[in-house]
């Protein structure tokens, strides 16, 4: 039974059938992986605001600006 | 318990992650090209069996490099796709075999004119002379730019042996030694092998451009004489006439 | 992190940012002057004028080689080290002279190619014609690029490397693999420019357009995705819709990317299971496409009215519903049927260009007009100026790719077309006759876009030099204080 397996496996005329379990279990893996604990997610999306986190003087600047600019124009 | 996070955190490891979703791909499709027999068929004469796909003589390869200067890929293609009215307009489907002196490869990717893979003997060399010169002057509607300079520009050939060798390098068979010559005799019958000797290159190429008067003038060996020398050449050296019709089907 | 106290023109690198910004304009309006005059030859021949170095076929490859490696190559270094910089909170490493070395070499690679084009020096391999010498120089770059890269990632005072550096950085990995196996080749002598490929005939075909595809897959879409994911939030004002679909849109995408370069072979000579296979991969790949473009115009959630304020947000959305709607039509081409009346036509072309002015041309111009204000820490000219570049960019974008519609499929129905005793209905040359309203058409849709750069251009300059007038004030403030 185990034999059949690794013959199957093993016989090149497969692999493509082979390659393709595998990428999509990969594939299917990392989709649960990401999404399915509640705890995870949340961590995982906490890493959302790393390119909020330099403001800087330049910035606050340019915001204002462009705000001072959207009143201008209602 | 393996997190994201680590990749995230750890630019190596994303490096080396990074490497291996993208290498996958290429190796899959390209690397057994390379080693299957079927990807480039074997095409001889079934009467003789001689290989009836030669690399180019020194004049067309020179001709062949003026095309690549030109640019003339930028809108003529070298492929002619299995279809009833590429057939019709073109001739019978490219072949892999048909392209495998090709350094590099001119399959082109845009018909902006009209596909060159079987132009070989289609105009006469006065017609191609013509064409190449002033295009509107033969076809009014045609946008192809003029190049009045390949009739003037006397064609460069001092370093042919030179390229003859980088040729060789990446797998032409150019023969350099009596032996490459003897072999190349056995493939391609002693006519094509005498003009594929490295050796008596530049004899080849002037005998060549005198015997075939390809730009109508005699005394002068120009950029025209050898680009028309290859636009000749183009498709016709497999003749699908000795073939049975479906005989290069199963090779698709 | 007491990093907002500093200044962050002084935290940062930023004097390599500007350089790379503004040359990457530069060789936009070149680049694109390249287009908007060899359209121009297709539609009037006489413009070719018998000289042999404004001919289609030479000029041509500094039209593709100017706006790929020079406008868009040059926005790439530009963002990917003012984004590296910023979400790793580190100074880029290789201190003044690497990053430097990066500039001028990338520059001058590019420009020394495309003035060999003009002369007839080509590889003959479409988008990787810089001969062999220069080849090799663009490698060194390349390795010097990677490293200050991945020095300033290891250098971070971030915890996590953000998901806009990852699409940097397989950006750059694929981007060095492509290059190096495609540009394999044997030059005639070490004194000639001229070389032979490696490969040959169909093996070289596959290597080409696995090249070929790459480069818009990487090049073009890998690395302008990470600009997105950073200057989309920036812009907004709020974090990226989902971190997570990023983590699968980044994953997906760089497998799957590698596989469908094939898809430019359909028909040709090539074995049938590569075409197929290239063929499936692609339209999986809408999917990833798709994950992504979901992931950036949702960010706008919530903030819709900035669309009607702001216009590099207006840029920005319809930078990536270009996007989204050339990674349809791009699967929709690669299916065999459907490729067999695109391909070898016009269609190919206009495709190209709504993936690379809608999607890449549009994006990096609104991150150039979020991030230059920034680097020169002063305020745009115009705003005003921005809107009209906006109209002119998206007017001419849509004439563009319409005109080219009209072409291609025109030409791919004609010469497929047959009368009534099963004749060929058309002569090649009357298909030629018929292009010539769309290729006129397609001339002004580029006109448009390029008169955009040009005011996207005056905008910037009048932008730094107030920030220079300025300069001098602030600085005497800082002294006195």
């Amino acid at each position: 039974m185990l034999a059949d397996f690794w013959t199957w496996i093993l016989d090149l005329g497969n692999s493509k059938t082979v390659a393709l379990l595998i990428f999509f279990t990969t594939f299917v893996g990392i989709v649960i992986y990401v999404y399915s604990s509640r705890k995870r997610s949340e961590r995982l999306e906490s890493y959302r605001y790393m390119p909020l986190m330099d403001e800087d003087d330049a910035d606050r600047r340019v915001k204002a600006a462009e705000a001072a600019q959207a009143k201008g124009e209602k | 318990m393996f997190k994201h996070e680590s990749i995230e955190t750890n630019s190596g490891l994303l490096i080396v992650l990074t490497l291996v979703a993208i290498s996958i791909g290429g190796l899959v499709e390209i690397v057994p090209l390379h080693y299957i027999n079927e990807t480039v068929e074997d095409v001889k004469d079934p009467v003789t069996g001689v290989e009836l796909v030669r690399p180019y003589t020194p004049l067309e390869q020179r001709g062949r490099d003026i095309y690549i200067r030109e640019g003339c890929y930028t809108c003529h293609s070298q492929m002619i796709r299995p279809f009833r009215d590429e057939d019709l307009r073109y001739g019978h489907y490219s072949l892999a075999a048909e392209s495998k002196f090709d350094h590099p490869f001119q399959w082109g990717s845009k018909r902006t004119g009209p596909d060159l893979a079987r132009v070989g003997g289609k105009y006469s060399n006065e017609w191609q002379v013509a064409h190449l010169v002033a295009p509107r002057s033969v076809v009014p509607e045609s946008i192809m730019p003029n190049y009045p300079w390949l009739l003037e520009n006397n064609l460069q050939y001092a370093d042919i042996k030179d390229r003859m060798i980088a040729l060789k390098r990446v797998g032409v068979p150019y023969s350099l030694t009596k032996v490459e010559y003897e072999s190349n005799v056995k493939r391609f019958g002693e006519d094509v092998a005498k003009k594929l000797d490295i050796n008596t290159a530049e004899n080849n190429l002037m005998a060549q451009a005198q015997k075939g008067n390809y730009d109508g003038n005699p005394n002068k060996l120009t950029e025209m004489d050898a680009l028309v020398a290859y636009l000749q050449v183009l498709g016709t050296m497999v003749d699908f006439k000795k073939f049975d019709e479906d005989h290069f089907i199963q090779f698709r | 992190m007491a990093h907002s106290a500093a200044l962050s023109s002084e935290q940062y690198n930023y004097e390599i940012v500007k350089k790379f910004a503004i040359a990457s304009i530069f060789w936009g309006i070149l680049g694109m002057s390249a287009g908007v005059y060899i359209a121009s030859e297709l539609a009037w021949p006489f413009l070719n004028f018998d000289i042999a170095q404004i001919t289609f076929g030479r000029l041509r490859p500094l039209h593709t080689s100017g706006v790929i490696f020079g406008f868009g190559g040059n926005a790439l270094f530009a963002t990917s080290y003012y984004v590296v910089q910023r979400t790793c909170q580190a100074r880029l490493a290789g201190g003044t002279f690497w990053p430097n070395f990066t500039f001028w070499g990338w520059n001058l690679s590019v420009l020394i190619a495309g003035v060999l084009y003009l002369f007839g020096y080509t590889q003959g391999r479409e988008y990787a014609e810089p001969v062999w010498f220069i080849d090799i120089a663009i490698t060194v770059v390349w390795v010097v690029y990677f490293l200050i890269f991945t020095i300033t990632l290891i250098k971070r005072n971030q915890p996590h490397i953000y998901v806009a550096n990852w699409f940097y950085m397989s950006f750059i990995l694929a981007t060095a693999l492509l290059h190096i196996f495609n540009n394999l080749a044997v030059p005639v002598s070490f004194t000639s420019l001229e070389s032979y490929s490696l490969f040959s005939g169909a093996q070289d075909a596959m290597t080409q357009w696995w090249y070929g595809h790459n480069a818009v897959g990487f090049f073009l879409t890998a690395a302008f995705l990470g600009m997105m994911y950073y200057f989309v939030p920036k812009q907004a004002g709020r974090p990226v819709y989902s971190y997570r679909l990023s983590i699968i849109h980044f994953w997906a995408l760089s497998f799957m990317y590698m596989w469908v370069g094939t898809h430019h072979l359909h028909w040709t000579a090539i074995p049938d299971w590569t075409s197929t296979l290239a063929a499936t991969f692609s339209i999986l790949l809408l999917m990833p496409s798709w994950g992504g473009m979901i992931n950036g115009i949702m960010t706008l959630s919530g903030a819709w009215d900035k669309l009607r304020t702001d216009p590099i947000m207006m840029f920005m959305i319809t930078a990536l519903s270009f996007y989204g709607m050339s990674t349809f039509e791009g699967p929709m081409m690669s299916l065999k049927s459907v490729n067999a009346l695109s391909h070898y036509t016009d269609w190919t072309v206009g495709h190209v260009h709504s993936g690379a002015l809608g999607w890449v041309a549009m994006i990096s111009i609104a991150s150039f007009y979020h991030m230059i204000p920034r680097l020169w820490n002063t305020t745009l000219y115009s705003t005003q100026l921005v809107y009209t570049h906006f109209f002119l960019a998206t007017i001419g974008t849509i004439l563009y790719i319409t005109a080219l519609w009209v072409s291609g499929i025109g030409q791919g129905l004609m010469l497929r077309a047959f009368d009534e005793y099963g004749n060929l209905a058309y002569t090649f040359v009357e298909t030629v006759a018929f292009m010539h309203g769309p290729l006129v058409a397609r001339a002004v849709g580029g006109l448009f876009f390029l008169s955009g750069m040009f005011v996207m251009a005056y905008n910037i300059y009048m932008t730094i030099t107030r920030a220079k007038q300025e300069e001098p004030v602030s600085a005497t403030a800082a002294a006195q204080a």
